[in-house]
């Protein structure tokens, strides 16, 4: 009886927040599986069920295709730059114990504070063609020769424009996370390996890595999820998608499917298969990096 | 007995405050866009109107994001009653009511009269308003949206650099690059653009200049032989040689955050023109300029000599959404939007010109807008319209093939012939869904 009592008192406890998790996350969800059928312009009860159509104008679309590209692009180039730069950093803040670290923590965590729009609008200074901070750099150091990069005009160049904004922004993110791990490992380790004669790299790759190496697995995680949401925030407000769709990103192209071009049950489409191919990299990437654990 | 009495009384009671509420209080529901015009006007109609309809509350809900705010509401069915918001606009709202068929017919409202002017709504607005593709977008002869606030669209250019002893307006399309060679050697290049966007009424009246008004009103009804055509090849080629004396920064700006740096190239002479609507330079109203600078405003170049020029015209709607409540109350506003003392508010508080008769008489002759709206005055004839209701057809974005491809054919990415082939493919895959049906 008294098992009784406490087994409805605890479901009692997880009904709001499970009834809460159904209505916002689980239900939605489904619904732009359910969406994703249909042929509907979003704002009247005018819809077609289509089945399969959608997808299948997807695989054709090569505007989609471009976007898949580039938020790939995204994903992996923002992964390996941000995760490389911020361990590096966070070990060389713990172990160095350089002066003024946490000044440099403070410095390198802002970008994470500021607004998507405030880092486009940084960044547009930045990549300017005549007044931008770059050119105007090379304009100086070069003033006969220097042709302007145009960095958000080129096609071929306006994906790393973008992807140079959001390592900027994310750096410090990662940096304190990778320094909360790294902080709790205890010294005596690095001390033994010093007098084993180990050098700093020996150490890193040795000790912290392996130490750390949970932390880096959920952060993966994390950079799947987070590189998908900012590039759209960044790519709406820095560049619009172009030029010409060079710089359109899953979610963007999703968008401007479901609103501007009145096709919401193809942009649910996109969305399926946003959220499919994000479920399915984060699991590859768990199962890949799998490793025994090692404690200390 | 007590019982029923009682309830009877109750029933009346009730039934007299539905009714007494009904007769009392009407509130019309108008949602727009806090757009370049600002808000002041609104409020002000809204008060005119509330004391010209006793009992009657207006609310308005106007914000820059207003497609983002509506959305939802509509999805929830919960709809103003007047919707301010073009066609074309961000967030594609206007346009996706359009395809599905949730706007009411107004065509009625053109019969009604003008409160207090004893003329009809259609005798008032400037002929042609009403037989566009925007206002009637299924081609049935009804109308659906309502014009407002109109202006013309062209080429905007520093008049100071222009007159004798300086460069020639071109009058043709062989002068006006002649002049980009000319200007090139003086390291100031012939054209820039804000954003690819702003090549909708340029192209417009580009092809309503080489294959008049029939070729554009086919090429805007999805008929795939037009885009096809000689004349619509030679508009891309036009565009193409254009693509070529663009300021080179320019496709690194055109877009949301940085487009007003294109316009700046014109206040600082480094390009000659910008095709543009005459809110510009209310819009850069504050930004530095060249010495001397002064706004000069034209058509687009012709054909020839002795061809049409075109200017197209740009103007805003209004409409009333399927599902709103009051609908009667919501076709007196449209209507009480025409009369002269609505017109004198709107540009007294907006500087923005309806499209009824005699509303150019409201400027003054030192108002340097007046210079922009006798543009038709000085020969050039006025285009108008976008392209017909069709079904959507996913992953065929026409606008961003037809325009966005733009910035690629600057940057020398996509061929002018591609460029065509793809807005013919695109149109057709619409022709064809709109013959399915």
């Amino acid at each position: 009886m008294k098992q009784k009592g406490s087994k409805i008192f605890v479901y009692s406890c997880i009904a709001p927040a499970l009834l809460l998790f159904a209505v916002f996350m689980i239900y939605p969800t489904i619904s732009v599986f359910r969406m994703s059928l249909y042929e509907w312009g979003g704002l009247s009860a005018r819809r077609t069920f289509v089945g399969l159509k959608n997808f299948k104008v997807l695989l054709d679309d090569r505007f989609f295709l471009r976007s898949f590209q580039n938020t790939v692009l995204i994903i992996t180039l923002v992964t390996i730059i941000t995760l490389s730069i911020a361990i590096i950093f966070a070990y060389i803040l713990i172990r160095e114990r350089i002066k003024g670290e946490n000044f440099f923590r403070v410095v390198f965590y802002i970008p994470n504070i500021l607004s998507i729009a405030v880092i486009a609008a940084v960044f547009s200074a930045i990549y300017a063609p005549d007044q931008g901070l770059i050119n105007g750099l090379g304009r100086l150091l070069n003033p006969d020769t220097w042709v302007n990069i145009q960095f958000l005009g080129n096609p071929r160049l306006v994906v790393y424009s973008v992807i140079g904004a959001m390592v900027w922004q994310a750096i410090g993110y990662y940096m304190v996370m990778y320094m909360a791990s790294m902080g709790s490992i205890p010294t005596h380790l690095y001390e033994a390996a010093q007098i084993e004669g180990a050098n700093r790299v020996r150490q890193f790759v040795d000790i912290t890595l392996p130490l750390i190496w949970e932390t880096v697995r959920t952060t993966l995680v994390f950079f799947i999820i987070s590189s998908i949401n900012i590039s759209f925030l960044l790519v709406n407000v820095l560049t619009g998608g172009g030029p010409n769709g060079a710089s359109e990103v899953f979610l963007s192209y999703l968008y401007r499917q479901a609103y501007n071009n009145a096709s919401y049950g193809y942009g649910m489409a996109i969305g399926v298969v946003v959220f499919l191919f994000s479920f399915a990299l984060a699991g590859l990437v768990s199962l890949v990096t799998k490793r025994d654990v090692v404690q200390y | 007995m007590l019982r029923k009495s009682l309830s009877i009384c109750l029933l009346g009671l009730l039934l007299f405050a539905v009714i007494g509420s009904a007769v009392q209080a009407q509130t019309l529901k108008i949602a727009g866009l806090d757009g370049g015009w600002g808000r002041e006007h609104w409020d002000e109609l809204a008060r005119r109107f509330e004391a010209a309809n006793p009992g009657v509350t207006v609310e308005l809900t106007l914000a820059q994001n207003i497609a983002d705010i509506l959305r939802p509401q509509i999805i929830a069915r919960n709809y103003p009653d007047i919707i301010y918001l073009a066609v074309g606009s961000a967030g594609g709202l206007t346009d996706t009511l359009i395809k599905e068929q949730a706007i009411l017919d107004i065509t009625d409202v053109l019969d009604m009269e003008v409160p207090g002017e004893g003329v009809k709504v259609r005798d008032k607005i400037v002929p042609g308003f009403t037989d566009t593709l925007i206002t009637n977008p299924y081609g049935d002869g009804k109308t659906y949206l309502a014009p407002l606030f109109y202006s013309p669209c062209g080429l905007f250019y520093n008049a100071d650099l222009f007159g004798p002893g300086k460069y020639q307006l071109p009058e043709t399309w062989d002068e006006f690059f002649e002049l980009g060679n000319q200007a090139q050697q003086d390291g100031i290049a012939l054209f820039t653009y804000p954003t690819t966007g702003y090549f909708d009424a340029f192209f417009y009246a580009l092809l309503t200049q080489l294959g008049g008004p029939e070729l554009f009103n086919r090429a805007m009804n999805y008929d795939v032989a037009a885009w096809e055509s000689p004349e619509a090849t030679r508009a891309f080629e036009i565009i193409g040689e254009i693509a070529k004396y663009t300021h080179p920064n320019t496709v690194a700006q055109a877009n949301v955050a940085n487009f007003t740096k294109n316009q700046q190239l014109i206040l600082d002479n480094q390009a000659l023109f910008i095709p543009n609507g005459t809110w510009l330079p209310n819009e850069m109203k504050d930004a530095p300029r060249a010495d001397g600078f002064e706004w000069g405003f034209m058509a687009l170049p012709k054909q020839s000599k002795d061809g049409d020029s075109y200017s197209y015209t740009f103007f805003e709607q209004m409409y009333i959404p399927k599902g709103a409540r009051q609908v009667d109350l919501a076709k007196k506003f449209i209507a009480f939007m025409y009369t002269d003392e609505a017109a004198q508010v709107i540009y007294e508080k907006a500087g923005a010109v309806q499209p009824i008769l005699g509303a150019s008489e409201l400027m003054a002759d030192d108002d340097p807008n007046k210079l922009f709206y006798t543009i038709y005055d000085d020969g050039a004839k006025a285009s108008m319209g976008a392209f017909a209701a069709a079904p959507p057809v996913a992953g065929v974005d026409l606008a961003s093939i037809l325009f966005g491809t733009i910035d690629s054919v600057v940057n020398g990415d996509v061929t002018v012939e591609q460029w065509q082939k793809d807005v013919v493919n695109a149109v057709a895959k619409i022709r064809a869904a709109i013959d399915a049906q």
